[in-house]
């Protein structure tokens, strides 16, 4: 017995240089593929950094990095808060998009009267630029998370669900007569192969509305709002402090980062088998 | 013994804006159990009409269709089917897509997990039950493909030009491995091409259809021993059969 977990402690203690060695290995084989970008990434900031004294621009028009980070911090509290509140409204909003925009979409590619009525007045309304109805949301419902969180649903809704429509609308023709001459129901062929064929195009929307969704939420707080990044931005530019506005970009890219991060992953974790996911190696 | 297929008189058109295109029939055709027939004619003259109407995918312009002396009156689920892009979907292994045939017919899959495993081996696929589709080549692929479309061991198969899209060599590897699943289990197989070799090679009847609107202009018993290898294919009788269909089609202005 005392052999026996002497032996698997000494493997263990032999094992662990090992997979540290190998994390450490593929660290460095990740930062020798992206090192461009990264040089890129800091190159850019220095070149901002130093280009403002050889300039000499002043900073009530375009600050130094530097300065954006030791003076925004200042108001540190204010811009946390208001990442929550923007962050909030963007989220709710696109979660709503997500849960009705792709039964919707089943339902109208599924359905041949929908998908000669609602069909054709998506595709128009997919036209109208979404944030033009952001002033009467705001005059409907006020200065409150409830308008904003409708304009970030319209302005993911419609990327979303004209992807599902496509994407349970176009499963390859020879699939689809396997399909039936297995005599599956609808249930077990939906689960089985309709739903899985389906993911990688309704992803496409996924993705496209993550990337929108935080400038539905910023406009919509740039018309009527009393907090939020957007507001904040507004507010903050108004009173000659740029290096203030530049924190709340900063934020705001960070969220939208964030939403379009999660989405990839969901992504990645969904449908490991499709080729956009496949690791090069 | 009655035939396992039976097409009385059938024919198929399609509604398109300049009107009805005739491209089917009407046409008879009998296929006996354990039969391989093959549907050989040139591209468009309705071979994969016939398939998909045998299926019960497609329904007849006019005439009757029968299969195992039951009348076709909506897919058929006894059947094993295989297309010309083959069924395999990407997120499932190679073991996966032959289970994905048992679990949409709601069969047992641990009953069948030793005959998939044959059925790999079979095919020459062993080492590769976990992979998915996109790391096998083309051929190995449809390969596969004949392993989830005879899984559930249906007696009757229908083959829509499953090599079309293979190179003359991987063709030539996959005919041999499907004349030797056909000689172990007997199924009756209807199977379309336009390679006049092929159909030689593996049909026990072929049936040469004209180009479009496709008619059975002849049917042609291939009486030459099985299997038939290298050695049958260099044969004179094989050569004459080759003669006479090449003959029929020049006739048709094919080529």
């Amino acid at each position: 017995m005392a052999t026996a977990s002497f032996e698997s402690g000494a493997a263990a203690a032999d094992s662990r240089p090992k997979v540290l060695k190998a994390a450490l290995q593929r660290l460095a084989k990740k930062l020798a593929r992206s090192w461009p970008f990264i040089a890129f990434f800091v190159g850019f900031f220095l070149f901002w950094e130093y280009s403002i004294d050889w300039f000499g621009i002043p900073a009530y028009i375009l600050p130094k990095p530097s300065e954006i980070v030791t003076r925004s911090a200042a108001d540190f509290d204010r811009l946390v808060y208001y990442t929550y509140v923007t962050g909030l409204e963007t989220v709710l909003g696109y979660v709503a998009a997500v849960v009705i925009a792709v039964p919707l979409g089943l339902a109208i590619a599924f359905s041949s009267i929908l998908r000669r009525t609602i069909y054709p007045f998506f595709v128009s309304i997919e036209m109208t630029p979404k944030i033009a109805f952001a002033p009467l949301f705001i005059s409907w419902l006020g200065f409150g998370l409830l308008p904003k969180v409708i304009i970030v649903f319209l302005v993911c809704f419609f990327p979303i669900v004209l992807n599902a429509i496509l994407a349970f609308g176009s499963l390859p023709e020879e699939l689809e007569r396997f399909v039936r001459a297995t005599g599956a129901g609808p249930l077990r062929s939906f689960m089985k192969v309709r739903l899985p064929a389906a993911m990688p195009q309704c992803f496409v929307g996924f993705k496209y509305a993550a990337i929108n969704a935080t400038v539905g939420a910023t406009i919509a707080e740039f018309i009527g709002s009393d907090q939020g990044l957007g507001f904040y931005i507004q507010i903050v530019t108004g009173n000659m402090r740029p290096d203030l506005a530049f924190a709340g970009i900063f934020l705001l890219t960070l969220l939208g980062l964030s939403l379009f991060g999660i989405v990839t992953l969901c992504e990645r974790l969904a449908i490991p088998w499709h080729i956009s996911q496949r690791r090069r190696h | 013994m009655g035939s396992a297929i039976e097409l009385t008189q059938v024919s198929k058109s399609f509604d398109t804006v300049d009107g009805a295109v005739h491209a089917f029939g009407p046409a008879d055709l009998a296929v006996a159990p354990g039969e391989f027939v093959s549907l050989l004619g040139p591209s468009g003259c309705g071979k994969s009409t016939v398939i998909l109407m045998i299926a019960g995918l497609l329904a007849p312009t006019h005439g009757a269709i029968r299969v195992n002396d039951r009348p076709v009156a909506g897919p058929q689920t006894a059947i094993g089917i295989m297309f010309q892009d083959n069924t395999l979907v990407p997120w499932r292994t190679v073991r996966g897509n032959i289970e994905l045939q048992l679990e949409l017919r709601a069969l047992d899959k641990s009953r069948y997990a030793e005959r998939i495993t044959r059925m790999i081996k079979a095919v020459r696929l062993d080492g590769f039950a976990d992979r998915q589709p996109f790391e096998l080549s083309g051929g190995m692929q449809q390969r596969a493909a004949f392993c989830q479309a005879l899984v559930h061991e249906p007696d009757t198969l229908l083959l829509d030009e499953p090599l079309g899209k293979l190179d003359a060599m991987t063709r030539e590897g996959i005919r041999v491995d499907l004349q030797a699943l056909w000689l172990e289990r007997r199924p009756t197989v209807v199977f379309v091409t336009h390679s006049i070799e092929e159909a030689i090679q593996l049909s026990s009847k072929i049936c040469v259809i004209t180009p479009r609107p496709g008619r059975i202009d002849r049917v042609i018993d291939i009486d030459l021993p099985w299997p038939r290898n290298l050695e049958v294919k260099k044969s004179p009788a094989f050569a004459a059969y080759l003669g006479v269909i090449q003959e029929i089609f020049h006739g048709y202005g094919v080529f």
